[in-house]
């Protein structure tokens, strides 16, 4: 049996009893392996009958139907399985094995197949699977039995590799759509000489809040400005790490040069960053935007 | 104005930045359905994005649980937020204003303290911090 994948560095000592653990939680112990190795024989043949059926089972959901482009692909996809199940049934169950079903979990979460496609595909499967043990050890039920709780133990083991990275690979997939979200280009837009406006829309968190001290700094001086207003109308909260944020690209845009000011402030903000115990001291600050673009007319004038 | 009962408890994983954005609208969001004023729903908002924010600063992982609470005669939110991070070795002197390792403002914690109507701190050093506060509604 080949490796899928040879693991290109070697498996540190705690990996190895972190895997030996995992198989012992699924109750897995070399006799599992000895009689599942009993389908080895057979593979080939059942292997394509099994995978056979199961296309023709899926095929007839659009759900999972609309997975496959063409034929070519459905070729490609059925090899891939035909290997998959021959690994299953020469039950290495080693490390390399483990990284192979993680491996699946990655590619169904980028290919849009939801856990329940897999565990339902994987149910057809086991269930295909069992027919055939129990067919061919007619004269035995016993053993069939046996080989079949083995097989469920190794398909359970299986499908919990894929679901914990298939788990993983869609919390990254999450926060690289918050991380853009929370990018937002915030536009700096230059009102007339000396004086910028920066209308922050949406949440304010203290990612963005950094990227918006970027934003500012680099705005005043690629536009050479005087004074700058910064309006939050519509950031329905500020605490005090993003308080912080703010109040330290103020000082850093006066020692730039250019005064600032922060308008918007709601209510309720307002009140909250009060008792919170944040001091307006170290800003400038206008209610509305209108009462802003004054002051900053009149620290441009001064 | 919905009855306490008709609002579930909820949890919310706090890693990353985001996590403090979608705890603290948890919060405001319960808050509304209990029928919290505004201006007390910008305030719980704002309590738990402070302890929030500080698990992502200091501790990297934790959670953010709310649920409403009774005392017969009034309803409250109470909302525990727990870390497993390296905990906090002089709880005083991070409850004093102006106190920050983190080169902020340090109005978190004590400010927290301020804005709600209950508030307890636990931390054993090198096991984790766990900060309890209720607010109550008509109080
Ligand atoms: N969950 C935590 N785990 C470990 N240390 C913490 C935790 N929360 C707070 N601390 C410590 O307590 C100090 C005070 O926290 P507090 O939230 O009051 O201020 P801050 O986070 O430093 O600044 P601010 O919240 O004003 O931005 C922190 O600087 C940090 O050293
Ligand atoms: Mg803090």
């Amino acid at each position: 049996m080949t490796k899928v994948i040879s693991s290109s560095h070697p498996a540190s000592a705690s990996e190895a009893a972190t895997h030996a653990n995992t198989l012992s939680w699924f109750d897995i112990s070399p006799l599992d392996k000895e009689r599942i190795r009993e389908l080895a024989p057979v593979s080939d043949q059942v292997g394509d009958e099994i995978i056979n059926d199961f296309y023709t089972h899926i095929l007839n959901f659009e759900e999972a139907a609309k997975q496959f482009a063409d034929e070519a692909q459905i070729a490609r996809v059925k090899k891939g399985q035909k290997r998959y199940f021959k690994e299953l049934v020469s039950a290495e169950l080693d490390e390399a094995y483990a990284e192979d079903r993680r491996r699946i979990g990655d590619i169904h979460e980028r290919a849009g197949i939801t856990p329940t496609l897999y565990i339902g595909a994987y149910a057809f499967y086991l269930q295909r699977l069992g027919h055939v043990v129990l067919e061919s050890l007619e004269d035995d039920p016993a053993k069939a039995f046996h080989l079949v709780l083995s097989l469920m133990k190794i398909a359970h083991f299986d499908m919990a590799l894929a679901l914990e990275t298939y788990v993983g690979a869609r919390e990254k997939t999450i926060e690289t759509q918050q991380r853009q979200m929370s990018e937002l280009p915030t536009p700096v837009l230059k009102l007339r000489d000396g004086l910028l406006l920066i209308p922050v829309v949406g949440t304010l968190d203290s990612y963005r809040a950094r990227s918006l001290t970027v934003q500012l700094l680099e705005g005043i001086r690629e536009y050479r400005a005087r004074a700058v207003v910064l309006d939050i109308t519509g950031v329905e909260s500020v605490d005090s790490a993003v308080a912080n944020h703010l109040i330290q690209t103020m000082t850093a845009a006066r020692l730039m040069g250019a005064k600032s000011i922060l308008t918007g402030i709601s209510a309720d903000v307002a009140q909250a960053l009060v008792k919170i115990g944040v001091d307006g001291e170290n800003m400038n600050t206008a209610g509305d935007l209108q009462q802003g673009m004054e002051l900053a007319e009149k620290l441009l004038g001064a | 104005m919905k009855a306490a009962e008709t609002v579930t408890a909820q949890q919310q994983s706090v890693q990353h930045d985001g996590d403090v954005v979608l705890a603290r609208q948890m919060g405001r969001q319960m808050a509304m359905a209990l029928g919290f004023s505004k201006p007390d729903q910008a305030l719980i908002a704002t309590a738990i994005s402070e302890l929030a924010r500080n698990i992502v600063n200091y501790a990297s992982h934790g959670t953010v649980d709310a649920q409403p609470v009774s005392d017969g005669r009034d309803t409250g939110l109470h909302v525990v937020v727990s870390d497993r991070g390296p905990g906090i070795d002089d709880i005083e002197a991070a409850m004093t204003d102006g106190f920050s390792t983190g080169r902020s403002l340090g109005l978190g914690l004590p400010g927290t303290k301020r804005i709600v109507d209950e508030f307890d701190i636990q931390s054993t050093p090198g096991k984790g911090v766990t900060v309890t506060i209720i607010k109550w509604k008509h109080r």
